[in-house]
């Protein structure tokens, strides 16, 4: 192991969410569709709603789970509705979707969140909405107010069984067109929502069953053309990769064998990374870069995180004509097997399981945190090229560390969040949003300190 | 599915219609076993000689309990608080707890064994992020005992109750020992699946009968 490089990056506590839950929080996850939430499930059978933009409690999702309430996604949305969904993965072996509509007028929570139109969720917006951008500290001191009556605003639509055991987690595809859940029983289920939106029919496409263990996390990759494919890691060691055919059958598509222990946290490569380290085709528009297939990143009980590339499948081949005759045109190939394989390890920082990874959308780093309570920031930096022609080398390094996250109490997820508060110096500021055994919430700001090179 | 199935990999005890795992335990006697009883014994007498003031106060009972007490700092007799936490006292946590086969404690069966508790605690004791590792190595009865993962959970939940959260604790099945060690081990350390057989009625109300000797050594001291 090379030498511990200088840290250059300083976290430091910027905020707790209040008021915390008094026992275990399992995650916290951001609104992905631009509205300044951040939604965390607890060991009290509740989830409970934060705002971003002051860290304190905006609603609560309640009275509908009989246990632990251990994973939630948010339905992503491509355009502008009065409507939040939310899916809740508990130990009842139960998932609830849930809706909630929220005024969207002047001064509403999501449209303060994006004062300026620097994507398309706030072009779309200006284009709609009369209203100015407006402080927010009226509309959610009302809120935290009417604390008493938020229970009700979250509509309990609907419970989707069919679970054996604990859910461990529940993930929308990036299209939002299906929706995993994944158990202790072993399976993995891929539910679709057909029907219009809002009546809350669901099919089920997919039992996958391959694992031999309980299936801890599921994530999706975005439609890059092949399709959204779902990973999966697992208290079998192992990671998997699937995906629906043209006829709506799922299949395992590649196995990814290397960890030797629990996969605790699965993340896919953002576009901004892959846009980084394109192959250049000779222009300067970034566009234009050659699409790689996006690469996964695992952190696990063996105290690694790995990242995982898919090995380039060979051109088709081209069977002389003689070879396919007789062949009725029919009878095509099975689902096609990928291989993947680990391409790099990440610096060892942690000396108990690693809970928890999150690979940004902005910088490209990834952040991790473990039951030993540290949360440690890793950057891919480039190296350059140790042959003449050959391809460019990269390597992980350790960017900064921050020990007791939690005081004495494990971490069990870190995630990267844009920042809404009104301490933000700019519109795309990222934190790092910690979720702890003691069923606190805490954002963290990250900096860079000098350059120690 | 609102019927919730009991978590497979945490079984239940046979029921007493079946036949018991061993049914003809080796059973300690008296003097084989550490002299710790003795020991705490003499350290509560003496914070009794002084702690009439704090029984007056109406402390709950826990609180007799030396963990219980390191906030404390202002009662003006306690040296037993600045005291640190050693084996033998990770050892008298776990020793009273009852075989849910046999009306027995695991001290006595030889399952937690003093010399098998190894603690270490973090070299710079100033730094407020500093764990200490509890590793507990049990001995079952025998090689396939079924019960041993009640057992290793029971000890578990028992030092996640009892200790500080900076103490990070680790239970594992004495090498050569069980048939499935290694299977037992992985279930032992993953804190979800602790976690959730800690929500299941039926566990917990087999964990709390094998814990309630523990209950009454604390209460012996009061």
């Amino acid at each position: 192991m090379s030498s511990p490089s200088p840290h250059t990056i300083s976290i430091s506590h910027l905020a707790d969410f209040k008021p915390p839950a008094l026992s275990r929080a399992w995650v916290s996850i951001p609104n992905p569709n631009n509205i300044p939430l951040i939604a965390t499930p607890t060991s009290d059978k509740t989830v409970r709603v934060y705002s971003l933009a002051n860290f304190t409690l905006h609603s609560k999702l309640e009275n509908a789970h009989d246990r632990s309430v251990r994973s939630v996604a948010w339905k992503p949305t491509s355009k502008r509705t009065s409507k939040m969904s939310v899916a809740t993965g508990s130990f009842d072996a139960t998932m609830g979707i849930w809706h909630r509509h929220e005024q969207f007028g002047a001064g509403s929570i999501a449209e303060q969140g994006v004062p300026n139109g620097d994507d398309d969720d706030a072009i779309e917006m200006e284009i709609s909405s009369l209203g100015e951008a407006k402080p927010h500290r009226g509309q959610m001191r009302d809120d935290d107010e009417s604390d008493t009556s938020t229970a009700e605003d979250w509509e309990y639509n609907i419970v989707l069984e069919g679970h054996d055991s604990e859910i461990k987690c529940v993930d929308y595809s990036p299209s939002a067109q299906y929706l995993a859940s994944c158990s202790r029983d072993k399976s993995i289920w891929v539910w679709e929502e057909i029907g219009e939106d809002g009546e809350d029919e669901f099919e089920t496409v997919a039992v996958l069953q391959e694992h031999d263990a309980d299936v801890k996390c599921v994530c999706w990759r975005k439609d890059d053309g092949e399709g959204e494919v779902l990973a999966s890691g697992s208290y079998d060691d192992t990671i998997r990769l699937w995906r629906g055919d043209d006829e709506g059958e799922w299949s395992c598509i590649a196995v990814l064998e290397g960890h030797d222990g629990t996969v605790w946290a699965l993340q896919w490569e953002p576009e901004v990374v892959q846009k980084r380290f394109a192959v250049s085709h000779g222009t300067d528009n970034e566009s234009e870069y050659i699409r790689r297939t996006a690469r996964l990143l695992s952190s696990s009980a063996d105290l690694t995180i790995r990242v995982w590339t898919k090995v380039p499948s060979p051109p088709p081949m081209n069977k002389p004509s003689y070879f396919s005759h007789g062949i009725p045109s029919t009878m095509r190939p099975g689902p096609s097997e990928e291989t993947w394989k680990c391409t790099a390890t990440l610096p060892k920082a942690h000396t108990l399981p690693i809970y928890s990874i999150s690979w940004s959308q902005l910088s490209g780093r990834v952040a991790s945190t473990s039951s030993d309570g540290q949360i440690v920031i890793y950057e891919e930096q480039t190296r350059g090229r140790t042959s003449v022609g050959g391809e460019i080398e990269r390597e992980w390094v350790v960017i900064g560390i921050l020990e007791g996250a939690h005081g004495p109490y494990e971490v069990n997820h870190v995630t990267w969040c844009k920042r809404y508060d009104s301490g933000r110096k700019s519109d795309s500021e990222e934190m790092l949003v910690s979720t702890g055994d003691d069923g606190a919430v805490r954002a963290w700001s990250v900096k860079e300190t000098t350059q120690a090179n | 599915m609102t019927n919730v199935q009991v978590p497979r990999h945490f079984h239940l005890p046979p029921s007493a219609t079946m036949a018991v795992d061993n049914a003809n335990p080796t059973i300690l006697s008296a003097s084989e076993l550490p002299s710790h009883r003795q020991r705490r014994f003499i350290k509560e007498a003496e914070s009794k000689k002084h702690g009439i003031r704090e029984l007056l106060t109406s402390k709950p009972t826990y609180a007799s309990d030396p963990f219980y007490l390191s906030d404390s700092s202002d009662t003006d007799s306690d040296d037993t608080t600045a005291e640190p936490i050693d084996e033998q006292e990770i050892y008298d946590l776990l020793a009273p707890i009852s075989d849910p086969e046999h009306p027995l404690s695991l001290e006595s069966l030889g399952v937690v064994k003093l010399q098998d508790v190894h603690l270490t605690s973090p070299s710079d004791l100033t730094k407020p992020a500093a764990l200490s590792h509890v590793r507990v190595e049990l001995t079952p009865t025998v090689t396939h005992c079924s019960l041993a993962t009640v057992i290793g959970l029971c000890v578990r939940v028992r030092l996640d109750q009892a200790l500080p959260p900076s103490y990070r604790v680790e239970v594992k099945i004495k090498e050569g020992t069980h048939n499935t060690a290694d299977q037992l081990n992985k279930q032992l350390a993953d804190k979800e699946r602790v976690a959730a057989s800690l929500e299941n009625e039926q566990i917990m109300a087999l964990l709390r009968r094998m814990m309630k000797p523990c209950l009454e050594t604390a209460e012996v001291g009061n």
